[in-house]
């Protein structure tokens, strides 16, 4: 339960690549034929469950997160965080198992993981209160 | 958990198979360790509550929230923006229950927790902390605020934390059992969130009470993407007329 993706663990390509449009490594069988999450949706450090299998929709949009990992390197590098482009897009807050959410920062809400706090994990925008995303980069899939 | 309160089998949502959690709708259920995979929406929940954390500065009430940290995940998160609230679910009596949670740290201040928080709350934690006697005494104004916003029929739980600390506890687990003996309905409890001792149990406790006193099919649904309405307020004294008597309060 607790096991961590070591796959996952992204090996970071610069956040500047553009993701490739069709071969998207990242989702590559994790998403059913109707565009739903095939598989459970795991923090990548303690394992809680964030959703279950189908509670959540393959999105693409582009979002900066602030990186996970406060490394002493990423912040000279100035950057201090990723855009990432693959998310799982949920529509009900209450579709979560487990899930934080931070204070705002400016018009938005970064998301976390319930029991231990990594993160960010996702991102909320005030402005739509329907849309909920999950960076798959950021999440383990069990 | 109560007695014949229904184990988990009992048909919830036909038939489950593992705890509590089979449902028509074809949930892989339980947050625990299963491992079924269904295309379907997963069941949704049968029960949502807000649950709000509230007691005096420094009584540990964020750690009530977590379960661990380790600083080496996003400190500038931690510390600078800090968790608002919590969605987390759990598993009782053969229902599925979102909470949602709130730490109200950072705003201990009485009046400026505002109404906001209390106002949709079915459950209030209150803390205060064994080792420091000024937190105790500050009960009496938390229960104000609580009789002067919350829901009367908000279930209210009185947590003595920082069991941890027991060399230097200055206020007896007596004195604590006595505090929420004098308020109608009020159940009591020591712990410690550093060890995580009795922390889980709270919040299933607090749950417990709250589905006892529920009719059922009352609540579902009852709360929405609601962050927005529930974001504070800016800044309303508390100075409304209380909407309900003090039928609590000493």
């Amino acid at each position: 339960m607790a096991a961590p993706c070591a796959e996952m663990e992204p090996a970071a390509p610069p956040a500047s690549a553009p993701a490739a449009p069709a071969a998207a490594p990242g989702s590559a069988g994790l998403v059913c034929a109707q565009g739903r999450n095939l598989r459970a949706v795991l923090c990548q450090r303690c394992g809680s469950r964030v959703l279950l299998p189908g509670a959540a929709t393959f999105a693409r949009r582009e979002l900066l997160l602030p990186a996970m990992r406060k490394k002493a390197a990423a912040a000279a590098a100035g950057g201090g965080g990723d855009v990432l482009r693959e998310h799982w897009l949920v529509r009900d807050m209450f579709s979560f198992e487990n899930v934080g959410f931070t204070r705002d920062v400016g018009n938005v809400k970064f998301l976390v993981c319930a029991d231990c706090e990594a993160g960010p994990i996702g991102w909320h925008c005030l402005d739509d209160k329907d849309s909920f995303y999950v960076a798959l980069e950021r999440v383990a899939h069990e | 958990m109560e007695p014949g309160s229904g184990l988990p089998q009992r048909r919830a949502g036909g038939g489950g198979l593992d705890l509590g959690a089979g449902s028509a709708a074809g949930s892989p259920a339980l947050s625990g360790g299963q491992s079924r995979r269904r295309k379907q929406p997963p069941r949704p929940a049968d029960f949502k509550l807000q649950v709000i954390i509230i007691g005096s500065r420094g009584v540990g009430k964020t750690s009530l929230m977590e379960r661990f940290t380790d600083d080496t995940f996003c400190e500038a998160c931690k510390s600078t923006v800090g968790v608002d609230f919590k969605i987390k679910t759990v598993e009782l009596r053969g229902k599925k229950i979102r909470l949602q949670i709130w730490d109200t740290a950072g705003q201990e201040r009485f009046n400026s927790i505002t109404s906001a928080y209390y106002r949709s709350a079915k459950g209030i934690i209150l803390v205060y902390d064994i080792t420091k006697k000024e937190t105790f005494d500050d009960l009496p104004k938390w229960m104000k605020m609580i009789d002067k916003y919350a829901s009367e029929d908000a279930e209210l739980l009185l947590v003595g934390n920082k069991l941890d600390c027991e060399v230097d506890r200055e206020i007896s687990r007596q004195q604590g059992e006595k505090f929420a003996q004098q308020i109608t309905g009020m159940r009591f409890c020591e712990a410690s969130a550093k060890d995580n001792f009795n922390v889980d149990e709270i919040f299933l406790k607090l749950v417990d009470d709250i589905l006892k006193k529920m009719p059922l099919d009352v609540i579902r649904n009852e709360l929405s993407n609601s962050i927005l309405s529930l974001q504070p307020e800016p800044e309303i004294p508390p100075e409304l007329p209380p909407p309900r008597p003090h039928v609590r309060c000493c």
